[in-house]
């Protein structure tokens, strides 16, 4: 009596961010799109980012043979060239040859390789005075670091841009004479160098994160063709552990594995196990599309409300349920933009009659209303498309509230008695 | 489609704006350096680029073209400025002073003009006037000014392109997985539902469980073994992929047809538990057609209320009256036990709630109790027919 029927406070599985338990079928599907969204078309960036260097590299090469004849020894010039070609020959067959991975080591390797064809530049530009307007091979190397930055992690990038800035300003204070007639040019080349690596990490990171949350997104839509009512990913991969330690312990007492009369251990492992089991059974059915997708998006599950007592959303057609989770996705906009505090409550129902069309007259059809109210939302910020998506659920009505949109909808759907 | 497009968007001004607002702070700190420049240009430039700056932050706000022609129009009309001559001697690091302004901030509008013909040929148009102006103020077409403001257009409109393009590749994949999971979801969903139609294989299992529970209290353990053993065979065929009835306990039957007669069934009931040790005696009615899922959830809340008496109640028998009309069943379930105070224990502790009252709701039944200390413990069932 003591530690059987505890039906509520049942210790669960462990669980992953999103809800779904780590070993789930759910959860490792969800984190191989996860591992794979880190790379998704990222290949294909990586392509145009060599094509961009390689231009950049040909542009840096005329311009060092047509100044050639400046300089007063030109073998390291030369071999930061040579050197700077191969590097960027080699890698991109290694690349091309391995797949689209690159590891630590060779991105040390290929560091070193360019920090020497920066220190062979600028040995060769030294004597010249002007960084500025001599410094090619140096330049290069930074743009060298265009293409690698699809396949390291974004510090490891920051750290070489940081370095190759610290030694551009190095040398430019060292061997540049500071006047009103070199300084534009300094500042250009080492800008030049520095800033492609950088603003491509930047950039890079945004496409990342956009592929993350589209795919989030992309995920928890495949919710809105599910039934009425669906057990959800959550509730199957649940069920199927349960009976598998069901039937474990089961086979256990039947073989004699598992001594009786059982251990207290034992017998309360079994009774959270019937406790689970029934509540599975009996709980498992009773929530909408709606409830699944905002407990397993990242995204949702952090600022969504849904309060749905009666399970309504389960009535939404799948049109109106891909414009109503489009347009509460799209009204939380970009993560990064998104200030603390922004939250959406959904409400829906009751349900009421349909007023002045043929089809309510015959009962055929009601009226859901869903209440989007948010808080944090201001209404000019709403895009177009939001809007465009929140007229396939319904005929909707827009106030503020509080300095934050609120949005009335009206959603018609098939009357459930009727069907 | 509509969200990658506005996705690509969003990615593609945020871009321009990095690089732009990047490229104009180095055109601005090396202009205001001092002797770069004459003062009275740089009253004209540093606004001019300022403007630029914020039509820069703006394209990325609102999304609007008009910023990107303002942003253009600001930079061509700085880098004239700055290049104007002066009375005085012209320094002649201005040119390379105007080059980030005129090959990159400039430029980087060209990244959000790539996704259109019409764009592109503003872009096009852009650059032609960009190098057209640089060179008029270099002297000559083949400069280094050119050639790097050149270079940096080609550059950075590339850099729009590549980017433009890999997010619908990016989509593509996203789309392929999000079906992927589709599939994977209904297939799951379809696991759901088979586990939780095998309801009365989970009904046998959920009552061995709940024995084990008790270490098997009141049962031989042989008893015990030989129900683990028929169980644990059960779920091994349900994990295989089939959908096991029992039978080996003679509990159920296997027909699957739409209405089942209630008595047959009962009598199960009635031998599974007198084998646990607890005798139920059935008054009334013995044949009622149900609903298999009506049948199934009425069995189901049945026995709940039976394994309750069987556990609390201290006693070895238990009254079941089944009684019906046209539109209901009714079962009460009644003992002489000890009883128990109703406001002493809640519902959910005895496990009536989940069990009993939540399976009876999904057919559209329901479940009351009676009991107070000392006197025994009623519940009647109610089930439509």
């Amino acid at each position: 009596m003591s530690i059987d029927e505890n039906t509520l406070g049942v210790v669960r599985g462990r669980r992953a961010a999103r809800g779904l338990p780590i070993g789930s079928t759910g959860a490792r599907s969800l984190r191989q799109a996860r591992a794979a969204g880190a790379t998704l078309g990222t290949g294909y960036l990586g392509f145009g980012a060599a094509v961009i260097a390689g231009l950049q590299a040909a542009y840096g090469l005329i311009f060092f043979l047509s100044h050639i004849s400046d300089y007063p020894s030109v073998v390291p010039a030369l071999l930061a060239w040579l050197l700077y070609v191969a590097a960027f020959v080699g890698t991109a067959a290694l690349v091309t040859i391995r797949g689209e991975r690159l590891t630590g080591r060779v991105f040390a390797a290929i560091g070193v390789v360019l920090a020497l064809v920066v220190a062979l530049d600028f040995v060769a530009i030294w004597p010249l005075h002007d960084v500025g307007a001599y410094a090619t091979a140096s330049v290069a190397a930074g743009f060298g670091l265009l293409p690698i930055v699809t396949l390291r992690p974004a510090r490891e990038l920051v750290v070489a841009s940081s370095l190759l800035l610290v030694a551009f300003v190095a040398m430019v204070v060292a061997s540049t004479p500071l006047t009103s007639a070199t300084v534009p040019q300094q500042a250009s080349v080492v800008a030049l160098a520095v800033l492609p690596g950088v603003v491509a990490t930047s950039v890079l990171q945004r496409f990342r994160r956009m592929v993350q949350v589209e795919l989030d997104r992309v995920l928890v839509q495949s919710n809105v063709t599910q039934p009425r009512f669906a057990v959800g990913m959550l509730a199957s991969d649940e069920l199927a552990r349960l009976d598998l330690a069901a039937e474990k312990l089961l086979d256990g007492v039947a073989g004699g594995d598992v001594p009786l009369p059982l251990a207290p251990k034992v017998a309360s492992q079994a009774a959270s196990l019937a406790t689970e089991l029934r509540l599975h059974l009996i709980e498992g059915r009773r929530e909408t599309w709606l409830h699944h997708a905002v407990t397993e998006s990242e995204y949702l599950g952090r600022s969504v409300t849904l309060v749905d007592p009666s399970s309504l959303a389960g009535l939404l057609s799948p049109p109106q349920r891909d414009g109503l989770l489009q347009a509460v996705w799209l009204l939380l906009g970009d993560s990064k933009s998104r200030t603390p505090g922004t939250s959406i409550t959904l409400t829906l129902g009751p349900v009421t009659a349909v007023t002045g069309s043929i089809t309510s007259l015959a009962g055929r059809s009601v009226d859901v209303p869903v209440v989007v109210s948010t808080t944090g939302i201001r209404r000019n910020r709403v895009t177009p498309a939001t809007w465009n998506a929140l007229e396939r659920v319904g005929e909707y009505t827009a106030s503020t509230h509080e300095q934050s949109v609120k949005v009335h909808l009206h959603c018609i759907v098939d009357n459930p008695a009727e069907s | 489609m509509d969200i990658f497009a506005q996705e690509r968007d969003r990615l593609l001004s945020s871009t321009a704006r990095t690089l732009g607002i990047a490229c104009a702070s180095v055109s601005l700190l090396a202009l205001v350096y001092p002797g770069v420049t004459q003062p009275t240009h740089l009253l004209g430039v540093v606004p001019l680029v300022l403007l630029q700056i914020v039509a820069l932050v703006l394209v990325g706000r609102t999304g609007s073209r008009v910023w990107v022609l303002v942003g253009l129009a600001t930079g061509m009309t700085a880098t004239v400025v700055a290049l104007l001559p002066a009375d005085g001697p012209t320094s002649p690091s201005l040119a390379t002073a105007v080059i980030p302004l005129a090959g990159g901030a400039t430029a980087a509008f060209t990244i959000v003009l790539t996704s259109s013909r019409l764009r592109i040929v503003t872009a096009a148009v852009a650059f032609v006037v960009a190098v057209v102006l640089v060179s008029i103020a270099s002297g000559s077409f083949f400069t280094f000014p050119v050639a790097a403001t050149a270079l940096g257009w080609v550059l950075v409109f590339l850099t729009g392109v590549w980017l433009g393009r890999s997010v619908p590749l990016a989509a593509r994949r996203i789309y392929s997985i999000g079906n992927a999971h589709r599939a994977e979801r209904q297939a799951s969903e379809t696991e759901a539902q088979r586990r939780q139609g095998a309801r009365l294989l989970h009904d046998t299992v959920l009552a061995t469980l709940t024995l084990l529970a008790h270490s098997g209290f009141g049962v031989t353990p042989q008893a015990l073994q030989a129900q683990a053993a028929e169980d644990a065979r059960l779920l091994r065929h349900l994990r295989l992929g089939g959908t096991p009835q029992p039978q080996a306990s003679g509990d159920y039957s296997l027909e699957t047809v739409e209405e089942s007669p209630l008595g047959q069934t009962l009598e199960s009931v009635k031998q599974r538990f007198g084998r646990m040790g607890l005798e139920v005696s059935w008054h009334g009615t013995g044949q009622v057609l149900l609903p298999t899922h009506v049948l199934d959830a009425f069995l189901l809340a049945l026995a709940e209320c039976l394994e309750n008496v069987r556990r609390h109640a201290g006693v070895t028998e238990a009254h079941v009256t089944i009684i019906h009309d046209d539109d209901m069943v009714r079962a009460m379930v009644t003992d002489a036990g000890v009883g128990f105070d109703l406001t002493g224990v809640s519902e959910e502790r005895l496990g009536f709630k989940e069990s009993v009252v939540g399976r009876l709701r999904e057919v559209g039944g329901s479940a009351r109790l009676f009991s107070s200390p000392g006197a025994g413990t009623t519940v009647v069932l109610e089930a439509p027919r």
